[in-house]
C-alpha cells in the first residue's frame, strides 16, 4: 500500500509541470478569446461588419444542433457523476432548441429540393446557369392518355360552365415524413389484425381452445366478432336521440336474406388476403370492392371518404 | 291470453319541459314469446311511473334478431290536453283521441276545383250541395 502511494507520488510529480504549463495556456487563449470576442461587439456597434442579412437558414440549423449537443452532453455528465438536473438551465436550453428544430423542419422540407440540385451541381460540376433551376413543364403533361386529353378539351369547350361544388371529402391523416418501409409494416400490422379477427381464426379459436363458446345471436346488429359494427352503432345511437326509427337500407334487406352460394363462396375461400399474411408469406394487398360503384355517390350524411393510399 | 313474464327497462330518460313530457327509450323483454302489444306496455309503464294510461304514448318497437328483446319509444305527458296539443294525429288517433276526416283525396280535389269556377260566399254552396253526387 506504501508503494503504490510512492508510485502516484511519482507519477504526480512527473505530471505536475505538464499540467501546470496547460492551465496557463488555458488562460492565455481564455484571455484572446475574450478579447476577441469584444472587438467584434464593438465592430457590430459601430456598424462595421454587415449583419442585415442575419444568419442564413443552414447556418442556423448548423448553430442549434451544435449548442443542442452541447447541453446535452452536460446534462449526460452531470447524470454520469452523480448530481440531479433538477431546475437546470440547461435543460430549458435544450426544450427551446427543440422547438427551434422542429420548426425548421417543414422549411427545410421545402428547401430541399432546391439544396439537391445546388449540391449536384456543385458535385458534378455542370452547367452554372442559373435558369437551369427552373420548373420543368414538360415534366408535368403525363405521357401517356394523349389522345384522352385532346378529347376532354373539345366537351369542355362546348360544356355548360356550372357552379363550382368543391368535393366533399372526409379529413384523413396525413402523415409527414413516412418512409415506404413504414407505410409497408404499418399495412402488415393492420392486415394481420384484421386476420386474426377473421372468420377462419374465429372457427379454429373455438375448436382448440378452452374459452366457452359466445353466440353470434343478433345479426342486424351485432353481427361481428366485437359486436355490432360502427354503422350500426351510429344508426342506433341516431335512432335513439331522436326518438325515430331509420328506414331500412338496401344493403341491410340484402343481408336479411339468406345467404346464397354466391355470397358463401366468397367467404369461404377468401385464404390469402385473410389468412396468409399471418404467417408472413403474403405481403396485404387492397381490396377493392366491385359492388361500390352504383351506389358510390353518397353515404347517409352526404360525406365520401377517400382511402389514403 | 296469459300474460307471460316480460320484464320491462327504460333508458335514456329525460324529462322534456319544453313539450311537458317525459321521454325514454323502452327495452322489453320478453324470452320466448312474441313481442307483447302496445296496450300492455302502457299499463305497465302506468305503473312503473305512476301516471294514467292515457297520456302514455309508445311507439318504434322493433324486436331484435332471434326474439326476446324489443326496443321502442315511450312519451308520458303531463297532461292529456298537452298530448293532444303536442302529439301528432296519427298517434292521437291509435288511441282514439282524434279522427281523420273521411273525404278521400280525389273527393277533396275534387271539392277545390268545383269551388274554382264560382266568386265568393257562392264558394261554400258548392261545397255542400254538389258534393252530394
Amino acid at each position: 500500500m506504501v508503494q503504490a502511494g510512492e508510485d502516484a507520488e511519482a507519477v504526480c510529480q512527473q505530471d505536475l509541470p505538464q499540467a501546470l504549463k496547460l492551465l496557463f495556456e488555458m488562460n492565455e487563449s481564455a484571455d484572446k478569446v475574450s478579447s476577441l470576442v469584444d472587438s467584434m461587439l464593438s465592430q457590430v456597434k459601430r456598424g462595421e461588419l454587415a449583419t442585415e442579412e442575419g444568419l442564413s437558414f443552414l447556418e442556423v440549423k448548423y448553430h442549434t444542433l451544435l449548442s443542442y449537443l452541447i447541453n446535452l452532453s452536460h446534462v449526460v455528465l452531470r447524470k454520469v457523476s452523480g448530481a440531479s438536473i433538477y431546475n437546470e438551465p440547461c435543460i430549458d436550453r435544450l426544450v427551446e432548441l427543440r422547438t427551434v428544430l422542429e420548426r425548421l423542419r417543414p422549411i427545410d422540407k421545402r428547401l430541399k429540393y432546391q439544396i439537391d440540385k445546388l449540391v449536384k451541381t456543385a458535385v458534378t460540376g455542370e452547367s452554372s446557369d442559373a435558369s437551369s433551376f427552373r420548373a420543368n413543364p414538360d415534366n408535368m403533361v403525363s405521357k401517356l392518355d394523349e389522345d384522352a386529353d385532346v378529347n376532354e378539351d373539345e366537351d369542355a369547350a362546348t360544356e355548360k360552365k356550372s357552379v363550382y361544388v368543391p368535393p366533399k371529402l372526409a379529413p384523413v391523416r396525413y402523415d409527414w415524413d413516412e418512409s415506404a418501409a413504414s407505410r409497408q409494416e404499418k399495412l402488415l400490422e393492420r392486415a394481420k389484425r384484421r386476420a386474426l379477427s377473421s372468420a377462419m381464426v374465429r372457427e379454429l379459436r373455438e375448436e382448440f381452445l378452452d374459452a366457452p363458446t359466445e353466440l353470434g345471436s343478433r345479426v342486424d346488429s351485432g353481427a361481428g366478432p366485437s359486436g355490432p359494427s360502427k354503422e350500426d352503432r351510429e344508426r342506433q345511437e341516431y335512432e335513439e336521440t331522436y326518438f325515430t326509427r331509420l328506414p331500412e337500407t338496401k344493403d341491410k334487406r340484402k343481408k336479411r336474406k339468406l345467404p346464397t352460394i354466391g355470397s358463401l363462396a366468397n367467404e369461404l375461400t377468401n385464404f390469402e388476403s385473410d389468412f396468409r399474411v399471418l404467417e408472413g408469406e403474403v405481403m396485404p394487398t387492397k381490396k377493392r370492392k366491385s359492388s361500390k360503384k352504383p351506389t358510390g355517390k353518397k353515404g347517409k350524411k352526404g360525406f365520401k371518404k377517400r382511402k389514403s393510399r | 291470453m296469459t300474460e307471460g313474464t316480460a320484464t320491462i327497462r327504460t333508458r335514456k330518460f329525460m324529462s322534456n319541459r319544453l313539450l311537458n313530457r317525459k321521454q325514454m327509450v323502452v327495452d322489453v323483454i320478453h324470452p320466448g314469446q312474441a313481442s307483447i302489444a302496445k296496450t300492455v306496455i302502457r299499463e305497465k309503464l302506468a305503473k312503473m311511473y305512476k301516471a294514467p294510461a292515457d297520456t302514455i304514448f309508445v311507439f318504434g318497437f322493433k324486436t331484435a334478431f332471434g326474439g326476446g328483446k324489443t326496443t321502442g319509444f315511450g312519451l308520458i305527458y303531463d297532461t292529456l290536453d298537452f298530448a293532444k296539443k303536442f302529439e301528432p294525429k296519427y298517434r292521437l288517433a291509435r288511441h282514439g283521441l282524434y279522427e281523420r276526416p273521411k273525404t278521400t283525396r280525389k273527393q277533396r280535389k275534387e271539392r277545390k276545383n268545383r269551388m274554382k269556377k264560382v266568386r265568393g260566399t257562392k264558394k261554400t254552396k258548392v261545397g255542400a250541395a254538389a258534393a252530394k253526387k
